[in-house]
């Protein structure tokens, strides 16, 4: 049944309309609105904050990726059983459907001075001072690791339930040791999986504000919080708008360049995946 | 050997995703009046202290209205331009498709404060109404995706048939494609809720004292006054979270759901 360009345009009319004044409005405004991008563009200070939201982002889409891949992996290769598969699924998404400041406050109790790690490796004698492990790099580090690995194994589980189990029996035949068959075939596969995950941890990551905050205590600060102080802290709505602006942008750009560079890696897979169908 | 190896990596990962809401769970019983694990005795007085404390109930009510005005508005919204977008020929489908879904991918932040913006330009800033659209405007998405994934998968042959066999147009999406995308669009529109349930970044713009949804008042408390009462507040959180994803998992099959959503 298809549906008529008139009618067509009226069931879509109120959600184009709700996109045009309340999503695309806004950041026409926030584009005006914000003053100073040379001098943003030419100032150190927002060129480090950058480079920080950067790393962190970066090194937690890889923590994301070393976690979630044995778990999806397990989930749809090894584990047996229906029962089993949903509980995993269930451990997997309940985490989801809890706000990231819950989530953050669990790492607070862990990691804190008086906290999980720092009480039970002073009860066994191994430290002799308490550890300063939250507010930390590392905290914040682990406290997005932790919200971020959900998407992770999402991604990668959809994309690992496709490949054709016959692919990997042909591997195994054909005298592959289960690494070899990994690498050869599996891996190979899962690469869209991979990407995708990837660019959703890092998307998120980087414009994530609750959790940085929260593990970082304020000692160090992401752009998603430079932007936030801008419009509750200094009253300085231009210079927030432009830093609203750049953050987009530079991710933008990042994954731009990531999706040229996976391009180049799949380009040599292609013949794999063409001579294996 | 190497199976046995990715069995305990996966283990410890999926341990690494339940531990700390274990532990908040267990720290909400303390006996003591600081955050103690293990928690000291048993107890329940954290949840009736939350219970009865209008710091809490207040802000728990204004989150729970707004998830659910949000999500029937993002329905009234999403299912029918879905619905366009998937069943007809128009032009630019490509591109309203690519629109709708943008605000998956935009750092929620960035949505709060354009939202901020527009909203004092026009002179209804920290105002329930900028709460919710700001809320629509990220949730909507969430629904757009699922019908477009659903319609996708019956594809127009069953509504075809039933206009052969004399329906109208609008018979046939009541008796055909509606019951049909039915499971898709409820799971659409759980996680569209629980996407405004949990939201700091869009909502933390435009809230004030009296105006408080639960995720920023608990974003507020985590950083100035740690304590058990956060403990409990933060369990019952975790608590619904699990009654829904139980729930979704008997209704729809959470796998299925899962696999299917992202």
């Amino acid at each position: 049944m298809t549906i008529t360009r008139l009618w067509a345009a009226l069931l879509i009319g109120p959600l184009l309309l709700c996109t045009l004044c309340f999503f695309v409005l806004p950041f026409a405004l926030l584009a005006v609105t914000g003053q100073g991008y040379m001098d943003v563009l030419h100032d150190p200070y927002y060129w480090r904050i950058f480079a920080y939201t950067l790393e962190i982002s970066a090194v937690v889409t890889a923590g994301c990726l070393l976690i979630a891949y044995p778990i999806a992996y397990y989930l749809i290769f090894i584990a047996p059983g229906r029962t089993l598969r949903r509980v995993i699924f269930i451990i997997v998404i309940a985490p989801l459907f809890t706000s990231n400041i819950v989530r953050s406050f669990g790492w607070i109790i862990i990691l804190g001075r008086n906290g999980v790690i720092n009480n039970a490796l002073y009860d066994l004698g191994l430290i002799e001072k308490k550890l300063q492990l939250l507010y930390t790099d590392f905290s914040v580090v682990v406290g997005l690791i932790y919200i971020m690995t959900p998407f992770m194994v999402l991604s990668l589980s959809s994309v690992l339930q496709k490949i054709e189990p016959s692919l990997r029996e042909a591997a195994k035949d054909l005298g592959a040791s289960p690494p070899v068959a990994f690498i050869k075939v599996t891996l190979p596969l899962s690469m869209p999986g991979i990407v995708a995950g990837s660019l959703i941890v890092f998307t998120l990551t980087m414009g994530a504000y609750v959790t940085p905050s929260v593990m970082s205590g304020g000692k160090s600060t992401v752009m998603s919080m430079l932007i936030y102080q801008q419009y509750a802290v200094s009253i300085n709505y231009p210079l927030g708008a432009v830093l609203a602006i750049a953050l987009l942008a530079g991710s933008l750009v990042v994954v731009g360049l990531y999706l040229m560079a996976v391009r180049g890696v799949e380009a040599r897979y292609k013949p794999l995946e063409a001579s294996a169908k | 050997m190497s199976r046995l190896a990715v069995k305990v990596m996966a283990l410890l990962g999926l341990a690494f995703l339940l531990i700390p809401l274990l532990i908040i769970i267990a720290v909400s019983v303390t006996e003591t009046d600081y955050l103690a694990f293990p928690p000291v005795g048993f107890t329940l007085k954290w949840y009736s202290a939350f219970l009865t404390d209008a710091e809490y109930i207040k802000p728990l009510v204004t989150s729970g209205v707004l998830a659910l005005l949000s999500t029937l508005v993002a329905l009234i919204l999403g299912v029918p331009a879905a619905l366009a977008l998937e069943r007809s020929h128009l032009e630019g489908r490509r591109f309203l498709s690519a629109l709708f879904l943008s605000p998956l991918i935009l750092p929620g932040i960035v949505v709060g404060a354009g939202v901020l913006q527009l909203a004092s330009q026009m002179g209804w800033s920290r105002s329930f109404l900028a709460l919710l659209l700001g809320h629509v405007v990220i949730i909507t998405p969430y629904i757009v995706r699922t019908t477009l994934a659903s319609l996708a998968d019956i594809g127009p042959s069953t509504e075809e048939a039933a206009r052969d066999l004399g329906a109208t147009a609008t018979q046939a999406f009541w008796y055909v494609t509606l019951p049909t995308i039915k499971p898709g669009v409820i799971a659409g529109a759980l996680f569209a809720a629980i996407i405004s349930w949990v939201n700091v970044e869009v909502s933390i713009f435009n809230t004030t004292a009296d105006l408080m949804t639960l995720p920023v008042k608990l974003f507020n408390d985590v950083q100035f006054q740690l304590g058990p009462v956060i403990s409990a507040v933060s369990a019952a959180t975790i608590f619904l979270a699990v009654v829904i994803v139980v729930f979704v998992d008997i209704a729809f099959g959470l796998d299925r759901f899962a696999v299917g959503e992202r």
